[in-house]
């Protein structure tokens, strides 16, 4: 035993580490959720595998139909996909009782005492959070294996960026979860305040989604909205520090609702400065242009040679717009030939200039009407295909239309074959070595002899 | 009655008196209209065993957790060694054993000790002392969730004596235990009371507040009834033989 003494308030990690990851284990949830993404996952990659198969056989003839056979899309994002619904609906109750069961069973007045720092405990958390994710993802990792087994190519730069949208997307729940723990009094409170922000994201995309003005913004902050510019093969740093920035803030308000002794009117007052600095932060980031298209097919690109003219143009390029922004035409444009020129030209301007509806623009007679301005000259154009904008574009430089090179063309990767192969491992396989591992992780521990010599000797002395 | 008075008021009292380990002044709680701790104040020292005596919904655990800084107070001031303890360093002085907690169910008990014996930097010679100290070693390869009521109170009071802190708060320390039992963790209590530590227990149960403790603060309806030994309560009452039972009674 020991005397009395002042703590150091500076204690090792490594055992709250530890500690926190072997809760995240010990719980049935994650092994639950675990189990039911063998065959979810599995079903995927199956069903992506067939069809992207059977549309490989007809491709096989034609190269050009190769050229639309990316697996990025057609067996990478559908396999993820599953991953990403396990994760929205039951990851959150995961993450929930990392710190939920603390709370439920008292613990938390235990937790609070040691000497860590608020934020410290909720780092741990979310570490373990994200080894709980890192655990979670083995199903889907293990499709992106078989695939390579069956021959299937992947890139890596688009599979990467596909992976860390994954990631970011899955410590954003866990955030978000472990914030819902923080200021909820019991679990069940708990994941519905988490859902109401994953199912909610649901319910922004399908409602606002492509609304003009304000909904525009709102649809914004859809978490799932996040993760379909990696899955375009995009890799936006603005985007990427604003998740970091949104987990950030979760996170320190989950650290300022963690110690049950600070006044309710003290963690209000916290909340709001955590959330104003979490603003200009986001306000600051969204300004970040800075993005590569990952993609191996350069979708969100114009072809290099189009790239290097449209970076050789000094002048600013001015857009005018008169089609209202809920009109397919807008989207299309959008896509195809604005998000592009602002990432190859160093300086565009686009203005939206048509009816706020499309209702309202009917009676216009330049309704539909896109008007390019650069240099002092202006031209018309009502098409949204880069392949009339660009010579429009060139004509008002004053510059030739680039020549493109072949090796620029991606070839695509087309695989003829099904995905039969896979079914007994997400079937079979895979579920019974999760089932082994929860085992392994329920047996009793190797009992430390010095723990009990002690009392050995004591039994000896009684005797 | 604002903190800063709490304290001077404090001061003035025990003016050329050793600074004592936790000085709790004016420590208030309300829940609504309901004053749940009402003014209270004492002093515990070092090596000493202070009972915090009173029947259910005296405000004992309120105290308790009011101090510990696990549940916000209204007002009042905790000072230790002269120094005021803002929420954030009560954890340097003090450790709280709550009641009724089941710390960390999933994990078998040997996981549990060791977990704290590293956060506190303890030897396994500290862990093991602790478990011999409280018969653990039947039960450290089970889960928490499967201890009894008495395992799970030797669990909590063996992390008490795992933390090194010189203040330890414990909640109902004797609830689960038969009247043998009772008196061996009374005796643990007491060698760590001999090496220095200071232990403030809220019980309910007065024959064992009467064999462990050595001063009482008696608490009813959130407010301090009576501070001080037996003999000094049995003097204020006036009853020079009665036992803890009988003071409480006359005073409450």
């Amino acid at each position: 035993m020991h005397s009395p003494e002042m703590p150091s308030f500076y204690a090792p990690l490594r055992p709250l580490l530890a500690k926190e990851i072997r809760e995240v284990l010990g719980g049935r949830a994650l092994w639950i959720m675990l189990l039911l993404l063998c065959p979810l996952v599995g079903y995927s990659f199956f069903q992506a595998v067939s069809l992207y198969g059977e549309a490989s056989t007809a491709a096989l003839q034609s190269p050009v139909l190769a050229r639309s056979l990316s697996p990025l899309d057609g067996v990478l994002v559908p396999s993820f996909g599953a991953f990403y619904v396990a994760v929205t609906l039951l990851f959150p109750f995961v993450a929930i009782r990392v710190l939920g069961h603390e709370k439920e069973s008292g613990a938390l007045r235990l937790l609070v005492q040691l000497p860590y720092r608020s934020a410290t405990l909720i780092a741990a958390k979310l570490a373990a959070v994200l080894a709980a994710w890192l655990l979670a993802s083995l199903p889907v990792l293990s499709a992106l294996a078989i695939w390579r087994a069956l021959g299937g190519h992947m890139a890596a730069a688009e599979t990467l960026n596909l992976l860390l949208g994954h990631l970011l997307y899955g410590a954003l729940v866990g955030a978000i979860a472990l914030f819902a723990a923080a200021v909820s009094e019991s679990a069940a409170t708990a994941a519905i305040v988490a859902l109401a922000f994953t199912i909610g994201s649901w319910v922004l995309d399908f409602t606002v989604a492509g609304q003009p003005g304000v909904f525009a913004w709102i649809s914004q902050m859809s978490l799932t909205q996040t993760l379909h510019v990696f899955e375009q093969g995009m890799f936006s740093v603005g985007l990427v520090l604003g998740i970091a920035v949104a987990i950030a803030g979760f996170a320190a308000l989950a650290a300022i609702w963690l110690p049950p002794g600070v006044a309710p009117r003290t963690k209000l007052v916290r909340s709001f400065g955590c959330m104003a600095a979490a603003t200009i932060l986001f306000a600051a980031v969204s300004r970040i242009g800075l993005a590569a298209d990952v993609t191996e097919d350069r979708r969100n690109s114009f072809s290099a040679a189009d790239q290097r003219a449209l970076a050789a143009l000094a002048k600013p390029l001015m857009v005018t717009v008169h089609l209202a922004p809920e009109d397919p035409r807008y989207v299309d444009l959008g896509r195809n030939v604005l998000a592009k020129l602002g990432r190859a030209l160093p300086d565009l301007s686009v203005r939206l200039a048509g009816a706020r509806t499309l209702a309202a623009g009917s009676g216009d007679d330049r309704y539909g009407e896109i008007e390019y301005a650069y240099g002092g000259r202006r031209d018309v154009s009502r098409s949204t295909s880069p392949r009339e904008i660009l010579p429009l574009i060139y004509g008002l430089a004053d510059v030739p239309v680039p020549t493109p090179a072949g090796a620029d063309e991606y070839p695509g990767y087309p695989l003829a074959g099904d995905g039969y192969a896979a079914l007994p491992w997400f079937f079979g396989g895979l579920p019974l070595a999760i089932g082994f591992a929860w085992w392994r992780t329920r047996r009793p521990p190797r009992i430390d002899p010095e723990l009990i010599k002690q009392n050995k000797e004591d039994a000896h002395e009684d005797q | 009655m604002d903190v800063a008075s709490h304290e001077d008021a404090a001061e003035t009292q025990d003016a050329g008196r050793p600074d004592p380990l936790l000085r709790v002044a004016g420590l208030t709680k309300r829940y609504g209209d309901q004053a749940a701790l009402a003014d209270i104040s004492f002093d515990v020292q070092a090596g000493e065993v202070l009972g915090l005596i009173g029947p259910n919904g005296a405000g004992k655990t309120t105290l308790l957790e009011a101090v510990a800084g696990v549940l916000p107070a209204d007002a009042g001031a905790i000072v230790s060694r002269g120094d005021r303890l803002p929420l954030a360093r009560r954890r340097e002085v003090m450790f709280y054993l709550p009641d009724g907690i089941q710390p960390y169910r999933d994990q078998p008990v040997a996981r549990v000790l060791t977990f704290f014996a590293g956060v506190y930097r303890r030897s396994s010679g500290d862990v093991a002392g602790a478990v011999a100290s409280l018969g653990l070693a039947p039960v450290l390869g089970k889960r928490v969730q499967s201890l009894s009521k008495g395992y799970n109170r030797r669990l909590l009071l063996a992390l008490g004596l795992i933390a090194p802190h010189p203040l330890l708060l414990m909640d109902e320390p004797f609830d689960g235990f038969d009247l043998r039992q009772s008196r061996a963790i009374g005796g643990v209590l007491r060698q760590a009371a001999a090496k220095g530590r200071a232990l403030v227990l809220a019980i309910h149960q007065l024959m064992d507040a009467q064999r462990v403790c050595d001063r009482f603060i008696l608490l009813a309806d959130g407010r301090v009834r009576g501070v001080g030994t037996l003999a000094d309560l049995r003097a204020r009452t006036g009853l020079p033989a009665a036992n803890l039972e009988e003071v409480f009674l006359a005073l409450t």
